[in-house]
């Protein structure tokens, strides 16, 4: 029953996308605006509809209705409830309604929010995101069916691994996909643009502002990845190169092109057509990476079914290609810049290098990725490449980067002189230099390392300036300290959010120079009271103890003493749990975290026969904690910037009824 | 504009683009640049990338791979895997991978020492190995070359870069 009502309302779901698709091309045809209306209203109804759907597949996943395939094959009887839960995004079925659930909230939303402003592009903009939707719930309704209906009932279900039992992991998942789906409201609105002929600034500022949410997400869904591979994987380390990941980080990259060059549009009302490029190629790498990520066609450490469905996201990326670059040709002419780059030496100069640097990383990370198909087209033999190469050939870009971060902020609109400059960046370069010499004399080595720390500290310092002009204008107005640096934000978020991101971003650039270059691990087997040194520290091996955990479980614990500079800091327990129904082993590492570094153990082997001696690995990560800390504080910027300013609008809105003779 | 006139007449030092010749300085520059992007690229890959094989793919070709640095991928023969810990500071783990289970065919013996036992490793485990095939027959992965996924459990399983 339950599986039966489910599909009907995906069926449902299907039927209002695909009428929202035709109703918003027949009311723009004919001037109809009631039609458009109807096509508004199919497109928010998607939202119920899926969401039924989704809830009803919950609903069979807590009460382990088996007879659903998707059911059976995700979730087992022992699993608890918020795992069941989250199983709704476990498989490739399941997660195929979540992303037409999510597509559909996003729609939805903007529809609500662009309605009344946007009467020209919401039927084109309802057009392209109802094409997508069709696909997407095309796909659910007959391919991928999550409702799908096994002949023989099973006892039990498959069950979840327990390595996917993570925070980190269950919330993830939810935020690629919502920075994914996301990209597909301001590609919806940069065609309605094109299609519309409404090519002024009007589309680049809702085009931003939808970017700036999607990027939120995907950038938290990237960082929940590195955090759980650290704390699940045993292995010391968050970013692998792997195809999969490389396939939600070159949208990233796209997209964050974008949102700095937006900028030279909005000011300067320069680069419409490389912007409209860039709105394009992120959303292109987006379906490219579900594509890789769900068709097995690169291979990658992170495994999903393979299915029917990477032909037809094949189809479906070409439709769009064609459909796009038709569009973009047709309305070049309207892409005009006005202006022209008035110096090297400006802001806008500095946002032209920013978008070459994150297209150049783009361009590496896309050849390395799809290597093993490009060499087997040119060479006949498939190739790899593997992280080794991929951080020789970044480094030096990201370094620039780095640097480009710090002054940036420096240069004006138009442009600047060279002396300004100098005269700006010369004392913190001077500071960063002086700090530098102080971890030099404090024992850290390596030109590399050196230059990384003395390009992060320069910037960070140029960065923390920003903040302290600003405060300190406000100051003289007679503010209070507090109060200045709140208001300075408050009053722009965008700018002052940005600062904060860039700082997040240095944050977590010392957190990973430290651990790349500065890693040490050791393995070794230890009798009862024996010991191990590694840097700075000692591991004392006192003893192993094993007893039966919840449910199914066999827990192995060790304990283990950590001196450091001889003085006892800690107590770890790492320990292996067996799921003995299964068989399914699990290392869970214990670490003593602080901001220097993380001490991480990991129990690699034990048996009952020599209980005296065991077998650890440890892993010595410094700044590993920069790494989050960075993370954090990039969030919370992204969220400064993204959170919507009611002046703003105000502005946006007056212009256009300017614009269309509707003001009071 | 007031802030354009200001700075045209003060700094003869800025880095001015000038119209006519502007464009062409853009796409000298980008092409140069581009180049450089180019070769920093190709700098770091000449020589080490790797050739990508599955079992049988290896042993068509065997003598030609031997000692070369190779990725190799295949499914794990659960009975054939061995922890042995020699001593305190070695440690030796051996398994088997085919193609294709039901038909196995050639089997790969992989090697892996002073590592951990990935938890991932377990029968039909799917294991991709970045290592080289020594002239004993065996394939020494590299240090953090074992990287396993396992598509039984879990759909989506992601999967286990063994000290990449």
């Amino acid at each position: 029953m339950v599986a039966e009502v489910g599909y009907a309302a995906l069926l449902l779901a299907f039927g209002a996308a695909v009428y929202a698709a035709v109703a918003a091309w027949y009311g723009n045809r004919t001037g109809n605006q009631a039609w458009v209306e109807s096509a508004r209203n199919a497109t928010i109804i998607t939202l119920p509809l899926t969401a039924f759907a989704g809830i009803l597949l919950i609903y069979a996943l807590v009460t382990s209705d088996f007879s659903i395939e998707y059911v059976w094959q995700v979730s087992s009887r022992d699993m608890p409830t918020y795992l069941k839960v989250t199983a709704l995004w476990g498989g490739q079925a399941g997660s195929l309604l979540f992303w037409n659930i999510l597509l559909a909230v996003f729609t939805a939303a903007a529809m609500f929010s662009k309605w009344r402003t946007q009467k020209e592009l919401i039927p084109y903009a309802i057009m392209v995101a109802s094409f997508t939707q069709i696909f997407f719930l095309g796909i659910s309704a007959f391919v991928e069916n999550p409702f799908a209906q096994s002949a023989i009932v099973p006892p039990d279900g498959n069950g979840l691994n327990p390595l996917l039992r993570h925070p980190g992991m269950i919330i993830h998942p939810p935020m690629l996909y919502l920075g994914f789906v996301g990209f597909t409201i301001p590609y919806a609105f940069a065609m309605a643009a094109l299609m519309a002929d409404r090519l002024d600034d009007t589309w680049i500022r809702i085009t931003r502002r939808w970017t700036l949410v999607a990027w939120l997400f995907l950038s938290l869904g990237l960082i929940l990845g590195g955090r759980w591979a650290y704390d699940v994987l045993g292995w010391g380390g968050y970013w692998a190169w792997d195809p999969v990941e490389n396939a939600s980080l070159m949208p990233w990259l796209a997209g964050t092109a974008f949102l700095h060059s937006a900028m030279i549009q909005e000011k300067r009302d320069m680069f419409k057509r490389w912007n409209m490029f860039l709105v394009i190629l992120t959303y292109s790498l987006v379906i490219l990476g579900t594509f890789i990520v769900r068709s097995g066609v690169i291979s990658s450490v992170h495994s999903f079914a393979q299915s029917a469905i990477g032909p037809l996201f094949f189809g479906f990326i070409a439709i769009m290609f064609v459909f796009s670059a038709y569009w973009a040709t047709k309305r070049r002419e309207h892409l005009v810049s006005e202006n022209h780059l008035d110096s090297l030496l400006s802001r806008e100069a500095a946002f032209l290098y920013n978008n070459f640097l994150f297209m150049a990383i783009l361009a590496i990370v896309f050849l390395f990725t799809y290597y093993p198909i490009f060499s087997e087209l040119f060479t006949g033999e498939k190739g790899f490449v593997g992280p080794p190469v991929y951080e020789r050939a970044l480094a030096p870009l990201f370094a620039v980067l780095l640097v480009l971060m710090g002054i940036a902020p420096l240069t004006m609109w138009y442009r600047t002189s060279l002396k300004r400059l100098q005269l700006a960046a010369r004392w913190p370069a001077l500071a960063a230099l002086i700090f530098v010499v102080i971890l030099f004399a404090l024992g850290i080595r390596g030109w590399g390392a050196l230059l990384g720390f003395w390009i992060g500290s320069f910037s960070v310092i140029l960065t923390l300036l920003e903040f302290w002009k600003g405060t300190r204008a406000r100051m003289k107005r007679g503010e209070a300290p507090w109060v200045a640096f709140t208001g300075l934000m408050a009053r722009n978020r965008r700018r002052y959010g940005g600062y904060w991101i860039h700082l997040g971003v240095l944050i977590m650039a010392f957190g990973i120079i430290g651990v790349e270059l500065f890693q040490q691990e050791t393995q070794l087997r230890l009798q009862t009271g024996e010991s191990l040194s590694l840097g700075q520290f000692e591991m004392v091996f006192q003893g192993v103890e094993r007893y039966p955990g919840p449910d199914d479980l066999l827990i192995t614990e060790a304990t283990v003493d950590v001196y450091q500079n001889g003085e006892l800091v800690r107590t770890l327990h790492p320990r292996t749990e067996l799921y003995t129904r299964t068989g399914q082993p699990m290392t869970i590492p214990n670490a003593r975290s602080t901001i220097t570094e993380d001490f991480y153990v990991l129990l690699v082997n034990w048996e009952p026969t020599s209980a005296s001696q065991a077998t650890f690995r440890v892993y010595l990560n410094p700044l590993i904690n920069w790494v989050w800390a960075g993370g954090i504080i990039f969030i919370i910027g992204t969220m400064i910037a993204a959170w919507p300013d009611r002046r703003e609008e105000r502005v946006t809105v007056s212009r256009q009824q300017v614009a269309l003779g509707t003001a009071d | 504009m007031a802030q354009a006139s200001w700075t045209k007449n003060k700094n003869a030092e800025s880095l001015e683009v000038k119209s006519g010749n502007g464009r062409l300085k853009f796409v000298i520059g980008g092409i140069v640049l581009a180049i450089a992007v180019g070769f920093l690229a190709f700098n770091a890959m000449s020589g080490n990338t790797q050739l990508y094989k599955t079992v049988n793919e290896f042993y068509a070709e065997q003598t030609r791979l031997l000692g070369r640095d190779l990725r190799v991928s295949g499914y794990v023969i659960g009975d054939s895997i061995q922890f042995t810990q020699i001593d305190a500071a070695n440690s030796r783990l051996e398994f088997d991978i085919v193609d294709d289970l039901a038909n196995p065919g050639q089997t790969l013996r992989v090697v892996v020492l002073n590592e951990p036992m990935p938890d991932l490793l377990q029968h039909e485990a799917q294991a991709l190995v970045e290592g080289h095939a020594n002239e004993d027959g065996f394939f020494m992965a590299n240090p953090g070359g074992l990287m396993l996924k396992c598509p039984t459990r879990y759909e989506e399983a992601e999967a286990h870069p063994e000290g990449v």
